[in-house]
């Protein structure tokens, strides 16, 4: 048996019932999602005449409606398939050095091994493996039922479900497990290492995709949402809006509705010069209404860059967990 | 080439902000042949041994394996070191053989054909899962995994504390076997003194957290002598209860056995008489033969 061989087939037998987890998620989560893509295909195909299922069109009213309640269950496994990648990298991550710990085996593991750096990383390298094998079939699974729900979806320009069927499930995969592994090195015990590593889970992403957010805007654009010549809405990620004064400041509805000298006697705003209605007087007008949007061309590159940050705090991670299997106690 | 392959030095270790494990060791074991380190529960036996391994930092002083300081150069003292915990812990989703394979994938140079003679001779079934095997075959797979590093120096945490008698006998007869085979050196930590008495060479003698005695086993039953009736003699180490409860004085002879009233004293006897007596002059003289 060749080294490699050996190296998987034992870490295999070490890691068998988070693998087997993994691998049990994954099949039912996978096989609802392709199931339900081939029901929507199969009920799409039967209905030619009808080439819009989120449209309103004369005489597919019962096609429409059969359509969305099947794509309303559809869409819940997209909330699955995003938090298959945290779910996945905490029970891979977590036990490789908590059970250790917690079995009395470290100090056999870290004595025969002379080096307990090597001896992490070729533990996490093979977690890791399987994480990326794994949620890599989530990817292409969650991309097909995407497909199937939006029949017309450019899944590489629009922000629809990001990051539940995209690569950033698999690279938010990998810092879920490096978090585990730290959070399990430092805690030294399965169970509590991993509702803490959870608990630490929720506190980095939700830092991280706050400041994602605001990277994000530098990528914003102002357009008029009333405009349906401007197709660079479509597939776009809407992050705010508000009303672009003659002055060509932006400000936010917060901003205009809490301002009074934005409101005539009645309490009322006006954003929108009609003329063909007259519905307000020029003398009361405020401003335009305006959207911050992301446009849709510009989702590979916001994927990219979550992917990155994601992956960056994994290696993170991992840095942090050598150094903790370094510094600590075996038992 | 150093004689001394392991070595403390004013070595003191310290848990918490008062709980002192270690106070001021000084040892030096030199190569070759088998060390039983001695001592009761919360002596620093195993604090002592951790710090060998790299497990434990001095709060004071060191430690050396082989010239290396194991804190600065957790590395290069493994390299010469195989070591069996305490209650030795084996992987219960592994087989026995599953461990040979996992020790040569983690340690450059196993030898794995050794380490599967030594579980073959005792019988030990290679595909025996290790959770179905019994205390006493766990620590003989994780005494034949040590052994199996080939390493110069093996450290033996209280190994046998949770074998049968007849388990035990078996774990020593592979380990001195295999000692002076190799020629290697090993220091086997117990609280059992009959165990060890006819496996080892030399004795240390651990109270809480010093060393009390430290001497070749010849020398230290030759050296000493056992007064009864509570009688008072020059060289008095302490006074011990005897096992009907008469007083026994443990002595330590100035010279040659015979002459002075006194009787050969057990390896028991000397050992309970430094911990009786709570202080060592062997200690602080330092050095073993």
């Amino acid at each position: 048996m060749t080294g490699v061989a050996r190296w998987a087939r034992l870490s295999l037998h070490l890691g068998r019932w988070e693998v087997l987890a993994s691998v049990a998620g994954v099949a039912l989560l996978t096989g609802l999602m392709l199931w339900f893509a081939w029901q929507l295909r199969m009920l799409a195909a039967g209905e030619p005449g009808c080439p819009d299922p989120h449209a309103y069109v004369p005489g597919c009213e019962a096609f429409a409606q059969r359509f969305q309640g099947l794509s309303g269950w559809a869409q819940g496994l997209l909330y699955l398939s995003w938090g298959a990648p945290f779910g996945m990298g905490l029970v891979l991550g977590v036990p490789i050095v908590a059970r250790e710990i917690e079995g009395r085996t470290a100090g056999m593991a870290w004595t025969l091994s002379r080096s307990r750096a090597g001896w992490l990383r070729g533990r996490l390298v093979f977690a890791a493996l399987v994480a990326v094998a794994l949620l890599a079939v989530v990817v292409l699974a969650s991309g097909i039922l995407a497909g199937a729900i939006v029949p017309n979806l450019k899944l590489d320009r629009d922000f629809t479900w990001i990051g539940r069927r995209d690569w950033l499930i698999v690279a938010r995969g990998l810092a879920a497990l490096g978090i585990g592994v730290l959070v399990g090195a430092v805690v030294g015990r399965q169970l509590p290492g991993l509702l803490a590593a959870a608990f630490v889970s929720v506190l980095v992403f939700a830092g991280v995709s706050l400041a994602m957010d605001r990277w994000n805007e530098t990528l914003a654009v102002v357009i008029d949402p009333y405009d349906t010549t401007d197709l660079v809405v479509e597939g776009s990620l809407g992050i705010g809006g508000g009303i672009e004064l003659p002055s060509g400041e932006l400000v936010s509805y917060a901003a205009i509705t809490s301002d009074e000298q934005y409101q005539d006697e009645t309490g009322a705003i006006y954003t929108r010069w009609d003329d063909e209605t007259g519905r307000a007087d020029p003398a009361s007008f405020v401003g335009w209404d305006r959207v911050r949007i992301i446009p849709g061309r510009q989702y590979p590159l916001v994927v990219a860059r979550a992917s990155a940050v994601a992956l960056g705090l994994g290696a993170l991670a991992f840095g942090g967990a050598t150094l903790a299997v370094r510094g600590r106690r075996p038992a | 080439m150093s004689d001394i392959v392991l070595e403390a030095n004013g070595l003191a270790k310290r848990y918490g902000r008062r709980t002192w494990a270690l106070q001021g060791i000084d040892l030096a074991i030199p190569r070759g042949g088998i060390t039983a380190l001695v001592g009761p529960n919360a002596a620093g036996k195993s604090t002592l041994i951790k710090t060998w391994v790299g497990f434990e930092r001095p709060t004071r002083g060191g430690v050396t394996v082989a010239g290396v300081d194991p804190w600065r150069d957790r590395s290069g003292a493994l390299a010469h070191l195989g070591y069996v915990a305490q209650s030795p812990a084996l992987y219960d989703a592994l087989s026995v053989d599953d461990h040979l394979e996992l020790a040569l994938m983690l340690r450059p140079g196993f030898d794995r054909d050794y380490a599967q003679a030594r579980l073959e001779q005792l019988g030990i079934p290679l595909a025996q899962s290790a959770r179905s095997l019994s205390g006493g075959q766990q620590a003989q797979v994780a005494l034949a995994l040590a052994l199996g590093t080939r390493a110069e120096i093996l450290l033996l945490d209280e190994p046998l504390a949770s074998l049968d008698p007849l388990a035990r006998r078996e774990f020593l007869h592979v380990l001195t076997d295999a000692v002076r085979a190799d020629g290697a050196t090993a220091l086997l930590s117990s609280h059992i003194v009959t165990d060890v008495e006819q496996a080892c060479d030399r004795l240390v003698v651990l109270g809480v957290g010093r060393v009390l005695l430290l001497a070749p086993v010849a020398e230290a039953l030759a050296s000493h002598g056992i007064g009864t009736d509570g009688v008072a003699v020059d060289g008095a180490v302490a006074s011990f209860a005897g096992p009907a409860g008469e007083r026994l004085t443990l002595v330590r002879r100035a010279g040659p056995t015979g002459g002075d009233g006194l009787r050969p004293a057990s390896l028991e006897e000397v050992v309970l008489g430094y911990l009786s007596s709570g202080r060592g002059p062997s200690a602080a003289e330092g050095r073993a033969a």
